[in-house]
């Protein structure tokens, strides 16, 4: 029950709903005993032959107004508690949301995506259903448990009311207890069944394997086996879920035979009217819902509390890299000078970057190569600010970078990543991603600087295509002049490139690095590459290894070093040299 | 965004039917079910009359006698007892039937699926064909465990109240059929609403679940174009329509659901207690019987609250099941082969002779495509993007169907072949060697369980791969995580390579095997292709030219076209499109300058 305490903050804030909710469900709890109330008072005016037209029409016209009031208050609970219940999610949704995109890099190196998902769903769920069922059930089980229990003992017979309650708490304990197992059982369940889509999953987008060694019948197989799996898992489920309702339906007989036995007893005793007996098993059939709700709530706040605990922790974590105080809101501009002597990721001891020392002046090209691994994008990474604790200083137009305010910083930044993620919108509105306000002549010209234009004009709906995720699948090349286009759309002070020319071709990357050329004119370029070609114009070309700077210089300056850039032009060049040379 | 369409009545039947129809199997089962059911229906309903009767006979005349009391006490007791051990069964044998028809539909529709061309891949995500095996057909299963099996039970039971009121009383049960309609006419109600508002709220709480996915997944892209501001309002926004959505379904169901149910309960009370009321004037009544009839109203609701509450289910079923056998009906079959078992591909010559052709039938992607791959030879594709490479390996996996023009294979139509002959002599490595949950093992031999862990190393040997394999925790054993994204991409196409080798091809596909490699791992893997194609008939795609210089055929496509042919000498002294392609890749743009200028 801890949970209601943990969610204290939002019952606070909507006090007025939640009350009102609850006093209207004590209402409900009450006019609910009027029913049975008078059935038990026309069964002993029949039985007396009492009964008279006028009391007929008063009593029925009893039943009337309570059951038109009831309909009314049932509605308004609903929309009261239920309702703040949806608000709680909603609330908790957006708070995630933002908290999600204040986290720092190095939180989505931790966690997974589906992870996170799962708290964002599943969770958020299980709170809203404890701020919803849970509080009904807890209000609503206690309220008409009580009245029913009381109405029995107060206007039937206390004793008939002990005796006819003595099975019910075996009932709420067994439903309870099913609960618990039925849970974990269904967890095991969706574990099969999750495996089963992670195979579904596998089978159809390495179709193309599938297809070409021919094992369809064997993959088939081997689902059927999977699914065989799952069935046998959900039946381990059915057998406890079959479990409730008789076990419901044993203990109510048993209850109903005591009530009617010990009942019959005291109607011989004249301590009680057959009328009264009537009532009092329709009383008891009022009881069942309290019982069983009394088992559920246990389960409902049990996944509540921990989903709660889940998602509290989840918001309380800290992202790495925030503005400091008095951090200025200029976008820079000018020389960047890199300084680092050494820089790991949070929580792992080996260094990525050494002794990186350059200055790269205003409006120059500056190329980065190396083998995979040797510190690229990590160094890209520091620049932009998405990671941090590196022992040194990064300054950027004077000053060093954590001095920007964050939004100000990232301004003078177009960065295009290694993967080349696109969003589930249409071309046009994912080049103009930073700003959707922006003229379709501005982004058919970063669309052409990029060598993207002529492409997405041959897409089905051209600038309007739906791409990303569950849009039309575009080939790796494609994506990544699209997002060449979407940073250049920006103008950036700095224009990162990462890796970004991999997926196309040589006629392309030479197309595209042209037009760069006119169009970056007193800009800064950075560019990583594996292909040397891309950044053989540089201003300046770091060769990097395990880490560290071991060359420096420019493309003419490097060839008549001895080292690996020589070395590996020269193996880009080797056949075309034996093939001119000989 | 997959829209759910709501489905009108005459379909609705005809995919329910369907549905049912695969019960057939079960019918043994299902009988079993049905009768076990009735006997629990007959239990339940028997309570009341037994309690009926005690107080009518015994307690009301104060006719106290012993025996027969005790006899129906134990009846009564009896009677629960035997209720819970028989409702039990038939509870979990309608699960049963339901979790077995389920699979049945499951491992059709994935099966189906397995037949299905590439073309219909192409066309439809991923995401939604898996949606359709296992979500979709959850959604069934939801159906018949709770729906279908809840419906059956409580219109069992509501047809065995009314026989027991008739039996009791003819006038009285005869006026309570009036609820009937009554509780026909709100089910509809909420039917009609809520089908609507039910879907609404699935598909907002669907967008909502995509836009959070796709931003987690793209969240440093969203931080690095400082969108957070921007993303969060329209999050938000989709947030909040959720949240009206889920508001109206509120509000209909505290109108139409058990608020609206618990109105006819009162109003039934009322017709019952003005019943006896009328009747006592004139004439005695039985205590018992109103006593059966307010008991049997009580248990009456309950089904049908439970009915109500899963008709939205039920919606959601039929229009996933509708999905389902939208795939199972679905023609874009994979190309079939024309019955030719004895047939085999003895030397490996490859002939392509005036291929054309077409995915959307309106653009050629391949126009006058002739060449020969002798046995043993190797035939190099290059070209730039898009220019058809991809497709003649396509065509020539059987990928696609094709009508003009011929492939030949060893002399014979490749269309003549048996489906397992062409899957068998020809190995093909995908541009991303897809790697499959499991061990390295397993990603070698695949399905193929007669395959012996010597032949495995054997051929992880012959590739070079061994070398990074063995340096591997637990070294063949080696669990598999995340579709292999912790190997280099040049480990995994050496991982691919080993797969092909093992099943010991007659003919070598690659394609794009050397693209996006570093140096490195490429030298190991040009030596690993070049034992491969030793004696192999070989169609390779290569982005980088040096890769296939001593192929014994290089064809240069542009736009489908075959525009230049020959060896790497040959081309290069042609001076042509080759020729510039071998410059640029090499970063000699000056003297492609001389070269066209």
């Amino acid at each position: 029950m801890k949970v209601f305490l943990d969610l204290m903050w939002f019952f606070k804030q909507e006090k007025k709903a939640y009350l009102t909710g609850i006093i209207i469900l004590l209402f409900v709890a009450f006019l609910q005993l009027i029913p049975p109330k008078v059935i038990g008072v026309f069964v002993d005016h029949i039985k007396n032959d009492t009964l008279t037209a006028k009391i007929m029409l008063i009593w029925i016209g009893v039943l009337i107004a309570a059951a038109a009031i009831m309909y009314v208050l049932r509605y308004y609970w609903r929309i009261m508690i239920f309702g703040s219940a949806v608000k709680l999610s909603r609330q908790l949704r957006n708070k995630l949301y933002q908290h999600f995109t204040n986290m720092s890099q190095s939180f989505y190196q931790k966690k997974r995506v589906g992870d996170l998902m799962a708290h964002a769903t599943n969770d958020l769920q299980a709170i809203q259903q404890t701020a919803g069922s849970g509080v009904l059930t807890l209000v609503d089980s206690l309220a008409t448990g009580g009245f029913v229990i009381i109405a029995m003992a107060t206007t039937i017979s206390w004793k008939l009311t002990l005796i006819a309650l003595i099975p019910m708490p075996l009932m709420a304990i067994l439903t309870s207890w099913y609960g618990t197992m039925l849970h974990k059982k269904f967890h095991k369940a969706q574990e099969a069944f999750s495996s089963l889509n992670d195979k579904t999953q596998e089978s159809v987008t390495g179709i193309k394997v599938i297809k070409t060694f021919g094992q369809e019948k064997e993959d088939i197989e081997d689902f059927r086996k999977q699914s065989e799996d799952v069935v046998q898992k959900n039946i381990s489920v059915a057998r406890i879920d079959s479990l409730f309702d008789p076990t419901i339906s044993l203990i109510v007989g048993i209850s109903y035979f005591l009530s009617i036995a010990f009942g019959a007893k005291y109607v011989l005793n004249e301590e009680l009217t057959i009328g009264q007996l009537v009532s009092f098993t329709t009383y008891l059939g009022l009881l069942i819902w309290p019982m069983l709700a009394f088992g559920w709530l246990f389960n409902i706040v049990e996944r509540g509390r921990a989903s709660n605990d889940r998602v509290t922790a989840l918001l309380a974590e800290k992202a790495d890299i925030i503005d400091e105080e008095n951090s200025v809101e200029i976008v820079p501009s000018g020389d960047i000078e890199f300084n680092v002597s050494e820089f790991s990721y949070p929580d792992e001891n080996v260094p990525l970057l050494r002794d990186i020392y350059f200055t790269l002046k205003r409006g120059e090209t500056l190329g980065v190569v190396g083998k995979t691994g040797s510190g690229k994008t990590t160094l890209l990474k520091l620049l932009i600010r998405e990671f941090e604790g590196y022992n040194g200083t990064i300054q950027f137009a004077g000053h060093p970078l954590f001095q920007y305010r964050l939004e100000k910083l990232r301004e003078a930044i177009g960065y295009v990543p290694q993967d080349h993620f696109l969003f589930s919108s249409s071309v046009a509105e994912n080049i103009a991603f930073t700003n959707p306000d922006a003229e379709i002549d501005e982004i058919y010209e970063a669309a052409r600087t990029a060598n993207i234009h002529e492409d997405i004009l041959q897409f089905s709906d051209g600038y309007d295509t739906v791409v990303g995720e569950r849009g039309v699948s575009l080939s790796g090349g494609q994506k990544q002049r699209i997002s060449i286009a979407r940073a250049l759309i920006m103008n950036p002070e700095v224009l990162i490139l990462d890796d970004s020319l991999s997926a196309v071709d040589a006629k392309t990357e030479e197309e595209i690095l042209n037009s760069l050329k006119q169009n970056r004119e007193g800009k800064t370029t950075i560019i990583t590459a594996h292909r040397l070609s891309a950044i053989q114009h540089a201003n300046l070309i770091l060769v990097l290894d395990e880490g560290e700077i071991v060359q420096r210089g420019t493309h003419e300056k490097l060839m008549l070093e001895n080292g690996w850039y020589k070395d590996m032009y020269l193996h880009q060049q080797l056949e075309e040299l034996v093939e001119h040379g000989g | 965004m997959e829209k759910t369409t709501v489905i009108k009545g005459k379909e609705q039947r005809q995919v329910l039917f369907r549905l049912l129809s695969y019960t057939k199997p079960h019918l043994k089962t299902i009988i079993l079910a049905f009768v076990l059911l009735l006997v629990t229906t007959v239990g339940d309903i028997l309570g009341p009359i037994l309690i009926k009767i005690f107080i009518d006979d015994y307690l009301s005349p104060r006719n106290l006698v012993f025996e027969p009391i005790f006899a129906l006490g134990a009846a009564f007791i009896g009677i629960q007892i035997l209720n819970v051990l028989v409702s039990y069964f038939q509870l979990l044998k309608f699960q049963e039937i339901a979790l077995k028809i389920i699979q049945q539909l499951r491992v059709d529709v994935f099966s189906k699926v397995q037949a299905l061309g590439l073309k219909y891949f192409d066309k439809t995500p991923a995401g939604s064909i898996v949606s359709r095996v296992t979500n979709d057909t959850e959604a069934i299963k939801d159906m018949f465990v709770s729906v279908l099996v809840t419906f059956i039970q409580g219109a069992f039971l509501i047809i065995g109240i009314f026989i027991a009121m008739f039996i009791l009383n003819v006038k009285l049960a005869l006026f309570c059929l009036v609820i009937l309609p009554l509780l026909l006419l709100i089910m509809r109600a909420y039917r009609k609403y809520s089908s609507i508002f039910y879907q609404d709220l699935r598909e907002r709480l669907s967008q909502l679940n995509a836009k959070l996915s796709e931003s987690l997944q793209g969240m440093a892209i969203i931080q690095v174009f400082r969108q957070e501001k921007r993303l969060r309002k329209e999050f938000a926004d989709i947030n909040d329509q959720h949240y009206q959505a889920g508001m109206r379904n509120i509000k209909i169901d505290g109108l139409l659901l058990r608020p609206a149910i618990d109105l006819v309960y009162v109003f039934a009370i009322i017709l019952i207690l003005s019943f006896f009321g009328i009747t006592s004037f004139n004439s005695p009544i039985e205590i018992g019987v109103l006593y059966a009839f307010i008991s049997y109203l009580d248990r009456f609701f309950e089904p049908v609250n439970n009915m109500m509450q899963r008709l939205s289910m039920y919606q959601q079923a039929i229009v996933a099941a509708s999905r389902v056998f939208k795939v199972m009906d679905e023609t874009e079959l994979a190309p079939a082969q024309e019955l030719n078992e004895n047939r085999s591909i003895s030397a490996g010559e490859i002939e392509f002779r005036n291929v054309s052709f077409s995915y959307d039938h309106k653009r050629d992607v391949l126009k006058n495509i002739s060449f020969t791959a002798k046995p043993g030879e190797t035939v190099a594709l290059v070209g730039h993007t898009g220019s058809g490479k991809s497709s003649i390996i396509n065509l020539m996996m059987r990928f696609y169907e094709f009508e003009r023009g011929e492939i030949l294979i060893d002399g014979q139509s490749i269309k003549s072949y048996a489906k397992d002959e062409l899957r068998i002599k020809m190995g093909l490595v995908l541009q991303d060697p897809f790697i499959f949950f499991g061990t390295i093992k397993d990603n070698i031999r695949l399905h193929n369980q007669n395959m012996t862990d010597k032949e495995i190393e054997a051929a992880a040997q012959f590739v070079q791969s061994h070398l990074f394999i063995e340096k591997l925790v637990d070294g063949y054993d080696h669990q598999v995580v995340e579709r292999g994204s912790t190997f280099s991409s040049g480990q995994r196409q050496l991982l691919a390579f080993a797969r092909t080798i093992a099943a010991n091809p007659k003919i070598l596909v690659l394609d794009e095997a050397t693209a996006n490699i570093d140096t490195e791992t490429e030298e190991a893997i040009q030596l690993a292709l070049a034992k491969m194609r030793k004696g192999r008939t070989t169609i390779a795609i290569a982005h980088r030219l040096s890769t296939i210089q001593d192929a014994e055929l290089i064809l240069v496509l542009h736009q489908g076209e075959i525009v230049e042919r020959g060896n790497h000498q040959e081309l290069l002294a042609k001076r042509g499109l080759y020729h510039k392609m071998y410059l640029l890749q090499n970063g000699l743009e000056d003297r492609v300058e001389d070269v066209v200028g």
